[in-house]
């Protein structure tokens, strides 16, 4: 069974350089264009579509560090890269639930990708982490955090957010969280 | 506390590198000279670079969830899944094993054919009944011819049908295979001097393989016989002789009991290890005392040597359906073969006068 799959797909250059610009609408686009591929693997080897769609989500934020840490070379296609390392990350699923990972049904190439992916479990395991540790911080610390560190909110918006009457008891505020979150982090 | 909360926005615009070159400078000084602020910048930095790696991730994961949405996924599943009989599934998931063991019962089924094959006799039984060709015999015909001037009685026609068989009683009654006789209408025999005298089949066997012949000639008569019939067991290894007519002048063939049973484990029968040839049919088969102890009925066609005789207690039943006052001085009222003393070779010339050339025609 070789359903290929037809649905329009970016060219691999365009992709890289996409990546490398943060833009979002190469994102879409390679997103929506190896879905359907990842789906059918997954549908045809006791997966469903959820399982789908982690699975694949897991594959491009490994294609997009690949791509950011600047040693990816095209030496393969795209479509292979991404194929072999969903399918990689979905037999270790499968391995997991103690599923059968035998008779799997493949429908594309398939390339040596394990560095790739066990690169990924490690950061896996550090975003686990931090999210389990923003997830105990509690609010207002999560937002406070999340708004100086993730969003990029200067000291001055988070104190109006907030109602700090000065930048100095929001950066006191920060600190605290910032020292509590710290240790949630490194003792998990 | 306050100095602490100095010092980490210090660190945080030192790593994010909002400090002046100066400012730089004179921190990197600091962390040279404090360890425990060189600590805090490294554990600062491992933080921050989580912290960013995950903000990164999560933004990613946002955007793709995003791209997610705008994909109609249950219509993909539905062309993409697997197909819904689950025969099919079972197909597609398992053809490699299926073809493995499909060609495995193959392999099975072939071998187990082939080494049914080789323990079989099959097909290889070969019936000792000389069916002569029309240009062998016409070297026969050359030969009745002369004959014929002799007797009137003798047909022109060419022999169809050669075989051996050997006297039972002393007043004509002859024994030989069924297929010798099986096709043909008229039947006569010969004796090793050449006379020829016409037969009836008065007895036909098919299932052991036995006709009885009687010479019609009322006037014909043999001395009585030297043998006499050995119904008991012969011990494998004894050995055993015959006389026959491959051709037209008698031949000895010598060997010895191979095997209890005959063809493919027949009881009816012997295997022995002794050359015969076709014309061989018919013949009494003789252990070293002058016993008949069975029939030469046939021989394996790939295996040389493998002759099959007919047991001699499966004449017995042959013998008993002749009337009784029609016979004289009959085989099984022999009590002691009169060879028993006498050496093989003595032996065959005595016998040879009671072992006839069956010729058949139709």
């Amino acid at each position: 069974m070789s359903n290929k799959l037809s649905s329009s797909v970016p060219t691999d250059r365009e992709v890289v350089l996409g990546v490398l610009n943060n833009s979002e609408e190469a994102l879409n686009k390679l997103y929506t264009g190896y879905f359907p591929m990842i789906l059918q693997f997954i549908l045809n080897n006791n997966g469903d579509e959820d399982d789908a769609k982690d699975v694949y989500q897991e594959g491009i934020i490994v294609l997009y560090n690949k791509i950011k840490s600047g040693d990816f070379e095209l030496s393969s296609k795209l479509k292979t890269y991404i194929y072999s390392v969903c399918r990689r990350i979905w037999l270790k699923k499968l391995a997991q639930q103690s599923k059968k990972t035998n008779n799997i049904s493949d429908f594309e190439d398939v390339i040596a990708i394990e560095e790739d992916v066990e690169q990924h479990e490690e950061k896996d395991k550090q975003f686990d982490k931090m999210q389990e540790a923003l997830l105990h911080l509690g609010e207002p610390c999560k937002t406070i955090i999340q708004d100086f560190y993730i969003n990029n909110l200067s000291m001055q918006e988070i104190c109006e957010k907030f109602g700090y009457t000065n930048t100095d008891n929001a950066k006191t505020q920060k600190y605290k969280c910032l020292q509590r979150l710290k240790k949630l982090f490194f003792q998990s | 506390m306050r100095n602490e909360i100095e010092l980490e926005g210090i660190i945080e615009d030192y790593l994010n590198g909002k400090l002046t070159e100066a400012e730089a400078n004179a921190f990197e000084q600091l962390r040279l000279n404090d360890p425990t602020v060189d600590h805090k910048v490294v554990a600062h930095k491992v933080f921050l670079d989580s912290l960013k790696d995950y903000a990164s991730n999560l933004d990613l994961k946002n955007k793709m969830d995003h791209a997610h949405d705008q994909i109609d996924v249950d219509a993909l599943s539905r062309k993409l899944g697997p197909h819904p009989s689950f025969i099919v599934n079972m197909w597609r998931k398992n053809k490699s094993a299926i073809a493995v063991a499909a060609s495995f019962i193959l392999l099975t089924i072939v071998t187990i054919y082939s080494i049914q094959q080789t323990t079989e006799q099959t097909g290889s039984y070969k019936q000792m009944s000389a069916e002569l060709s029309k240009l062998k015999s016409s070297t026969n015909n050359l030969i009745r011819d002369v004959k014929s001037s002799q007797n009137s009685k003798v047909p022109v026609k060419p022999v169809k049908f050669g075989g051996t068989g050997f006297a039972i009683s002393s007043n004509g009654y002859i024994l030989t295979s069924y297929h010798v006789v099986e096709k043909s209408d008229t039947v006569y025999v010969q004796n090793n001097k050449g006379d020829l005298y016409k037969v009836d089949i008065t007895y036909k066997d098919p299932i052991n393989d036995i006709a009885i012949l009687k010479i019609i000639d009322k006037k014909f008569s043999l001395g009585s016989l030297p043998y006499s019939l050995k119904k008991g067991k012969v011990g494998l290894g004894e050995s055993v002789y015959t006389l026959g007519y491959p051709k037209d002048e008698v031949v000895l063939g010598i060997g010895y009991l191979s095997s209890q049973s005959g063809f493919n484990g027949d009881t009816l029968a012997y295997q022995l290890s002794l050359d015969v040839n076709p014309g061989n049919s018919g013949g009494p088969l003789l252990d070293n005392s002058g016993n008949v102890i069975g029939i030469i009925n046939a021989k394996e066609s790939y295996t040389d040597g493998a002759t099959f005789a007919v047991k001699a207690k499966f004449l017995q039943e042959a013998l008993s359906s002749i009337p009784q006052d029609s016979i004289v001085g009959r085989i099984s009222s022999v009590r002691k073969s009169k060879l028993s003393k006498l050496e093989p070779s003595k032996q065959v010339s005595k016998i040879q006068d009671y072992v006839f050339m069956i010729k058949g025609y139709n």
